[in-house]
């Protein structure tokens, strides 16, 4: 019997259950595959536009004012403070497995996309965003953009000519160029049918940094910023990152690639590495295929591998995803919740999922479908009944988009947050 | 034609997540399980002759199956394509000696000691490396003298006094090299009052489906299922095994891979930690003693699969005194027969390099882990001895 059985081991489903675990609940995160953090940018957005597509520089102003605006929203039914805590809570948890977040004291800042756009998020780690760069930028110092020659999944020339494009960049020094190394000495692949974390691991093995700095710092010229794609280094990545900075002299930033995300896989590495130490119970390789609701409450679920044994917890969330992790499941004309058959929002008619442009700046409306809860996340069965003891969390939520607001991240962890400061007065009274 | 269930491949959406986790492609030029699985599946399936031979460097750790985020059934289509494709010699001695553990394990057990001196003998490893290509760097497995089913049926003739009762799927390695493994098991069951129970089985297949010996599995598969099923359906028994290759092999491969109905057998395998687990959370708890030991817990791949991880640790947990280091899940490299073949030796030894270094950091007294290869492998690279689960549990069972 666990104190709290987590389904979905994602950015929010961790943070849920690392405040569970340090609390001394026993806790269990059943994880169906691996989490989306391998697709994200790696950095931690809150809020980024507004419904009027403007860029938002102060993030927690523009919550206070979606509780007005938007009392479905997620964000509304948290109070600000707690999701203040929540953001701190991540940080210092992820800073005790020693990787270290930027934050623009309470504002959001900007990074760069790997085909060279600018977003605004809230945390993003060091390697991608800190004062230097923003005192760089100011002082117009030279920036180079370089690739690996040969790299498939990150194009250097495509970044560069969207950031000269840029208007915070285009009075700016920046060049680009490539780094020549033909093939990977320990598996001699070629960079041609590398990905990002083939050659993460050849900056792991550190013995050939003092040739790759070489290399690095024949393409950079007289640049003294350069930026890399998103590979310097997976588990070691704060000491090789110091390394080559010493042995380059350069300021060296990172630019996420295509999957896998080096930046992201680096923040589900920790959050990992943190909810085992703490002796949380993590699942991997089997998956929730259902539960059973008796009561207004989930007695229990059963996996995939072992359909008729059966998990019983006092407390249950949902942290499964959206349509992409598979919390959302769509068929020709209907779309569901499958672990639950949960109440859901969404649009009878097909041709409302989607805008006819992919890239349309109202977003996709499928984006905002999800599971419906009350204030305190607790969602409905088919029947219209609160479930006392489950709550969602997350990207399985409804009335928020994550992609037109840039504020996915937030959502995962200051619901993750919230959910699991309920369950830790539940049980302890 | 493309038969139309077995269209998995379909559901990749190319997020290249499991090279990531992919051992072999981590430490060689195998192009990783994407390219191997699904990418290339649907050009196979038009043009056999584009096989590509770098499939074979697959070890069927399905590390892939457990990070794909869309339930793409990675390992399975490379299994397959394996032996549909790939054109093999009809006469492999090695792989023949390698896959047929029944009949190896039979013969050898009845001149055990004779077998086993002359594979400790350094000149008959140089000629079985020279003459069929097993690396003469690995120790093979000892065997037992005579099968674990005749001792049992001699040793424990009062199964029958207990209330509740398992069949007990003993597979090879316990049948022909590891009989302390059997007798705990049968000690702890009895310390739950579970009676045990055997019946006929043949080997699982995982070895013959990884050396190409399609038909042959599918034949002891068929058996098996016959005959656990048939006193399944008799006495309503729950089967066990202490091998997480097998159980996997009987509640998933059978159906995934060699398209047979285990239907009624699949939800009534489990791994024995899991058994066990359920039996302590319903109350039903031997009384334990203290096992004072300093040990290191390896994860072998295909329990991960299962998803069965968290039943050991929580057992291993339970027991007093004992101070646990739970390793970092990673594959130890040996992958069944996979390592026991010169053309991956090295392969074999390059993926374990850091499990074996993170247990000499570990500095044990002991390496606990459930699955018999694992153990062979750490064994041969560390100094430790590795125990199953089940006999650290029979060590802590109180008199």
């Amino acid at each position: 019997m666990y104190d709290c059985l987590i389904i979905g081991g994602g950015l929010a489903g961790l943070t849920c259950g690392i405040k569970c675990a340090k609390e001394g609940l026993r806790t269990a995160i059943i994880s169906g595959g691996i989490n989306s953090l391998h697709f994200s940018s790696g950095s931690i957005d809150l809020m980024g536009y507004s419904a009027d597509k403007n860029i938002i520089h102060n993030p927690f102003k523009h919550i206070k004012s979606i509780k007005r605006k938007n009392p479905q929203h997620p964000y509304a039914k948290i109070p600000v403070k707690t999701i203040e805590e929540s953001i701190t809570f991540l940080t210092d948890e992820l800073k005790s497995e020693k990787l270290l977040f930027y934050n623009n004291s309470g504002k959001n800042h900007f990074r760069i996309t790997a085909i060279g756009a600018t977003k605004p998020t809230y945390l993003s780690q060091e390697s991608v965003f800190n004062e230097q760069l923003d005192l760089a930028l100011k002082n117009n110092t030279r920036i180079s953009i370089l690739n690996f020659e040969g790299f498939r999944d990150y194009y250097q020339e495509f970044a560069f000519s969207n950031l000269k494009k840029n208007s915070l960049f285009n009075k700016l020094n920046i060049s680009s160029g490539s780094i020549k190394l033909s093939f990977l000495p320990d598996t001699k692949k070629h960079l041609l049918e590398s990905n990002s974390i083939d050659i993460a691991r050849l900056f792991e093995t550190e013995k050939y940094l003092p040739r790759i700095s070489e290399e690095i710092k024949k393409a950079a010229g007289d640049s003294t910023i350069i930026t890399l794609p998103a590979f310097i280094g997976l588990n070691n990545y704060n000491k090789i990152h110091k390394r080559l900075l010493e042995l380059t002299g350069l300021q060296i930033y990172e630019i996420p690639t295509l999957p896998p995300s080096i930046l992201g896989m680096r923040i589900d590495n920790a959050l990992k590495s943190r909810f085992s130490s703490l002796g949380g119970e993590f699942i991997a390789g089997d998956k929730a295929a259902g539960g059973e609701i008796y009561n207004h409450r989930v007695t229990h679920i059963y996996t995939e591998n072992y359909t008729e044994a059966t998990h019983h917890a006092k407390y249950y969330v949902l942290s499964t995803g959206s349509f992409l992790s598979g919390g959302l499941q769509s068929g020709f004309n209907k779309m569901y919740e499958p672990v639950f058959n949960l109440q859901f929002n969404w649009s009878r008619k097909r041709n409302k999922w989607y805008s006819d442009n992919f890239f349309s700046a109202e977003s996709h409306p499928f984006l905002s479908f999800g599971v419906n809860t009350n204030a305190a996340l607790h969602p409905y069965d088919k029947d219209g009944n609160v479930i006392d003891n489950l709550y969602c969390i997350g990207a399985v939520l409804s009335d928020y988009d994550p992609v037109r607001e840039a504020s996915g991240g937030g959502v995962a962890v200051s619901t993750a947050c919230y959910a699991a400061q309920k369950i830790i007065n539940g049980i302890k009274g | 034609m493309i038969k139309l269930q077995n269209i998995s491949f379909d559901h990749c959406i190319k997020c290249t997540i499991c090279n990531v986790y992919c051992p072999v492609a981590r430490v060689s030029l195998f192009p990783g399980p994407k390219q191997s699985g699904p990418d290339t599946e649907r050009f196979r399936i038009k043009s056999p002759e584009l096989v590509d031979s770098t499939l074979k460097l697959c070890s069927n750790c399905k590390r892939c199956e457990i990070a794909c985020p869309s339930n793409v059934k990675i390992a399975d289509i490379i299994q397959e394509a394996k032996w549909k494709y790939l054109k093999r010699r009809w006469f492999r001695p090695r792989d023949l000696i390698l896959s047929r553990t029944d009949l190896m394990g039979k013969f050898a057990t009845l001149f055990n000691s004779i077998v086993n001196f002359f594979t400790r003998r350094s000149i008959v490893k140089f000629f079985l490396y020279l003459f069929i290509g097993i690396p003469y760097q690995k120790t093979l497995p000892e065997y037992e003298n005579g099968t674990f089913e005749k001792h049992f049926y001699k040793n424990y003739p009062d199964q029958n006094k207990f209330p509740d009762h398992v069949v007990f799927f003993h597979g090879c390695f316990v049948n022909y090299n590891n009989h302390k493994l059997g007798r705990d098991l049968v000690k702890v069951l009895n310390s739950l009052n579970v009676g045990v129970n055997l019946v006929k089985e043949k080997c699982c297949g995982v070895p013959l489906i990884a050396n190409g010996y399609i038909n042959k599995a599918k034949k002891n598969a068929q058996y098996n299922i016959n005959s656990l099923s048939e006193i399944h359906e008799k006495s309503n028994f729950k089967i066990v095994s202490t091998s997480s290759s097998c159980t996997y092999a009987l509640k998933n491969e059978y159906s995934n891979l060699l398209n047979l109905d285990n239907s009624a057998i699949s939800n009534e395998i489990e791994y024995i930690t899991k058994f066990i687990y359920d039996r302590f959370e319903s109350g039903n708890i031997f009384k334990m003693k203290p096992v004072p030991l300093r040990a290191a817990y390896h994860s072998p791949c295909h329990l991960e699969r299962l998803g069965g991880v968290i039943y050991t640790i929580d057992l291993l947990k339970r027991i007093p005194g004992l101070d646990l280091v739970i390793l970092h899940s990673e594959c130890c490299g040996i992958a069944g027969t996979y390592g026991f073949k010169k053309e991956y030796y090295k392969l074999s030894q390059d993926i374990g390099k850091d499990l074996f270094r993170s247990i000499e950091t570990a500095n044990p007294e002991i390496v606990i882990t459930d699955c018999e290869t694992c153990a062979l492998q750490i064994e041969m690279n560390t100094q430790f001895k590795v125990l199953h689960p089940v006999n650290i549990l029979a060590m802590a069972v109180k008199e």
